[in-house]
């Protein structure tokens, strides 16, 4: 997996998990605004990191658009994931 | 990761009370060969799987079990 490419799919996984806690949050403060501003804003940039991802790598999920042949089979896998050389 | 998605994969439509056909569709969701079972062997299974494509299958297929 090149650099860019595992520097990218960190990114939209910190998102993701900010996503997950402010899902959990509103989940039970649903009239939280300042919390429901943040989950936005966030949202917002999930769907921009996602979009460039998809278009460059290939679907995340399937529902989304390939080049032939269909690249969400194509390694590597999230498990095969070498996040070691990432800024992290 | 697995993502809720809130929607159904097909409309549900109950008109009846029939208890021998609900004994039979929960046994089939969590019975001995039933889709749980099955979902978390195909998940699992697909660890060990050398390529893509065997990787894809099984994941996609042991989600699709666990669709409720």
């Amino acid at each position: 997996m090149k650099n860019n490419q595992a520097e990218l799919l960190e990114q939209l996984m910190e998102v993701g998990f900010v996503l997950v806690e402010t899902n959990l949050y509103l989940d039970t403060h649903p009239d939280d605004e300042r919390a429901l501003r943040l989950h936005n804003t966030f949202s917002q940039k999930y769907k921009e990191l996602e979009c460039i991802y998809e278009a460059q790598y290939g679907p995340l999920k399937f529902t989304s658009m390939s080049v032939l042949p269909w690249q969400y089979v194509d390694d590597p896998w999230p498990w095969d994931v070498d996040f070691g050389k990432c800024r992290c | 990761m697995w993502i809720y998605e809130k929607k159904l994969e097909y409309p549900v439509r109950v008109n009846t009370t029939n208890p021998t056909l609900a004994a039979m569709i929960i046994e089939q969701f969590g019975g001995a060969d039933g889709e749980l079972s099955a979902a978390i062997r195909y998940l699992t299974q697909r660890w060990s799987m050398p390529i893509g494509k065997a990787k894809a299958i099984l994941t996609d297929i042991g989600t699709e079990e666990l669709v409720p």
